[in-house]
């Protein structure tokens, strides 16, 4: 008989022991919660902000931040998912590669019962991340449109610079640029190339486009590293009197549009979106579950006539 | 004899390997154009014009006839800026940018290119508003009325194109016969939108977007 019971109570230690590893091993209530910071880049100066003001306001609120670079690759996004969920994160912070490519980390760590709470750029689905802080695109390229037409006085050729083809936020801020634009006939666009919202491409790309059309007035960029990329090319091809507009507040563009080399911008308030999305993996924890699935975040048009008000990346004065 | 079989069937070989190669080629790349993917993106269920039609005849006149008085706001914003933003505003997004629906009358001072300028009536005719009469896009006019969330429409771009479609409808069928009839000296009875920013308010340069115009000379 004493024989028989022992193999039987192996058996039952193994199973707790195997069911707790196969519950998760998320922090218990007296450990501090851990937060990944998933950000798409950290080779863009925005994202950078972006992740360590997150980073910084996770801390703050009592919590343990780690910050993973997914390199703007969706592979690397999925196994930073994987580490994260299989390393008992809390919750994640996450500003994705692609709006469809990265449905799936998300509906997986919503499996794993880990919030998501995206960051700048949107998933193309509601059923996953448990809210999506993202600023409003469409309506500040429509301010920028807006400025657009009116500095260029209705006329003239441009190229448009595009972000990432995948990314939600290139094309609302496309939109949002031509609902204006376009109602202009006299002004023309020439050529209108992605390239990729990187500094160095955007250079590459609108020096090739110059050999064709090295005539045009004006570059609308998506973002504010291809802004810089594009007049850099423009200033080695000695047209410096060709108008760039760009989108995000980066700090060597909110320079450059005081020094009278970028026309404009559009301010996003990364920090504003960080610290919110930290706020509410702290209400998460402390039991809220009724977020809007998705909260814009205003875009504000910033000149040569309001610079003044402006510091880089939104920050607070 | 031979060889030449063997020849031809060599080419024969040769050609269907090419023809394969081609064929796999062909079938395993293919181009869109981005104004495709740009198009793709709304849903192809949801119409917008239809949407905003509806939208502008049943909530938003209606919703506009209640709107604040703009010599009771800018009064406000001058003494009580705070209490304005709380009980007048509307903004579907978090930040400075905020949106009012505004009401009032006023006489026609002068013309441009971009907008009507009206004297205030009730206000000791000592403030100007400009009427945009080109530049009216954005979702300004949407986000005043406070009659919209976002949380209700799939996706971003679905709900934006309720913006583009609301103001075309101000575009093509509200802003022509008023551009025609507004004279100066006219007597001009609006409704509209405006936007101010929360942390520098200035009510010196009130443009107004509008929804509903009405000239009596």
């Amino acid at each position: 008989m004493k024989t028989s019971i022992k193999p039987l109570l192996y058996t039952c230690a193994l199973i707790i022991v195997g069911m707790s590893g196969c519950t998760n091993n998320r922090t218990s209530a007296d450990e501090k919660k851990k937060v990944a910071i998933v950000v798409s880049t950290l080779n863009n100066p925005w994202f950078v902000f972006l992740a360590e003001t997150a980073a910084a306001q996770v801390r703050a609120l009592g919590y343990e931040p780690k910050i993973f670079d997914s390199q703007n690759n969706t592979a690397l996004e999925t196994e930073h998912f994987e580490n994260a969920l299989a390393s008992g994160y809390d919750a994640i912070l996450f500003n994705p590669t692609d709006a469809d490519g990265s449905v799936a980390n998300v509906k997986r760590a919503k499996d794993a019962y880990v919030p998501v709470f995206c960051m700048d750029r949107e998933v193309n689905t509601t059923d996953g991340a448990t809210s999506q802080i993202l600023s409003d695109n469409y309506s500040g390229c429509v301010a920028l449109g807006k400025y657009f037409v009116q500095t260029m006085n209705k006329k003239g050729k441009y190229v448009e610079l595009l972000g990432l083809v995948n990314d939600n936020n290139t094309w609302n801020r496309s939109k949002g640029f031509h609902s204006v634009v376009d109602n202009y006939q006299n002004l023309q666009m020439v050529a209108q190339q992605s390239a990729e919202f990187d500094r160095n491409k955007a250079m590459e790309v609108l020096e090739s486009i110059l050999q064709a059309h090295p005539d045009i007035d004006a570059v609308f960029c998506g973002n504010d590293a291809m802004a810089s990329g594009a007049y850099q090319a423009l200033a080695a091809a000695g047209k410096t009197n060709v108008k760039v507009y760009g989108f995000d507040g980066a700090e060597d563009v909110i320079e450059s549009i005081r020094n009278g080399k970028i026309e404009a911008t559009g301010m996003q308030f990364p920090q504003l979106i960080a610290e919110q999305a930290a706020i509410f993996a702290d209400e998460y924890f402390k039991g809220k579950r009724d977020f809007a699935k998705k909260v814009p975040v205003a875009v504000e048009l910033v000149t040569k006539k309001n610079i003044e008000n402006y510091l880089a990346y939104g920050k607070r004065d | 004899m031979q060889k030449s079989n063997m020849r031809r069937i060599k080419l024969i070989k040769y050609i269907l390997t090419i023809a394969l190669i081609v064929f796999v080629a062909y079938n395993s790349v293919y181009f869109r154009k981005l104004d495709e993917v740009k198009a793709a993106s709304p849903s192809k269920s949801f119409n917008p014009k239809s949407f905003a039609s509806d939208f502008y005849k049943n909530k938003l006149l209606p919703r506009a006839d209640s709107a604040v008085d703009l010599n009771v706001l800018i009064s406000i914003l001058k003494t009580q800026p705070d209490e304005a933003f709380k009980k007048y505003s509307n903004a579907l997004a978090i930040g400075n940018i905020r949106y009012f629906l505004v009401k009032g009358e006023g006489i026609i001072h002068s013309k441009s290119d971009d907008a009507v300028i009206v004297k205030l009536k009730g206000d000791r005719g000592e403030t100007n508003v400009n009427i945009a009469i080109e530049f009216v896009y954005g979702n300004a006019i949407r986000d005043a009325s406070g009659l919209m969330n976002l949380n209700d429409f799939s996706n971003t771009a679905e709900f934006n194109s309720i913006s583009e479609s609301i103001n075309e409808i101000i575009r093509k069928e509200v802003l022509p016969s008023f551009v025609r009839d507004a004279d100066v000296g006219s007597n001009v009875k609006f409704t509209g939108a405006i936007e101010i920013n929360r942390k520098y308010v200035d009510i010196s340069l009130i443009e107004i977007l509008p929804i509903d115009l009405s000239i009596q000379n």
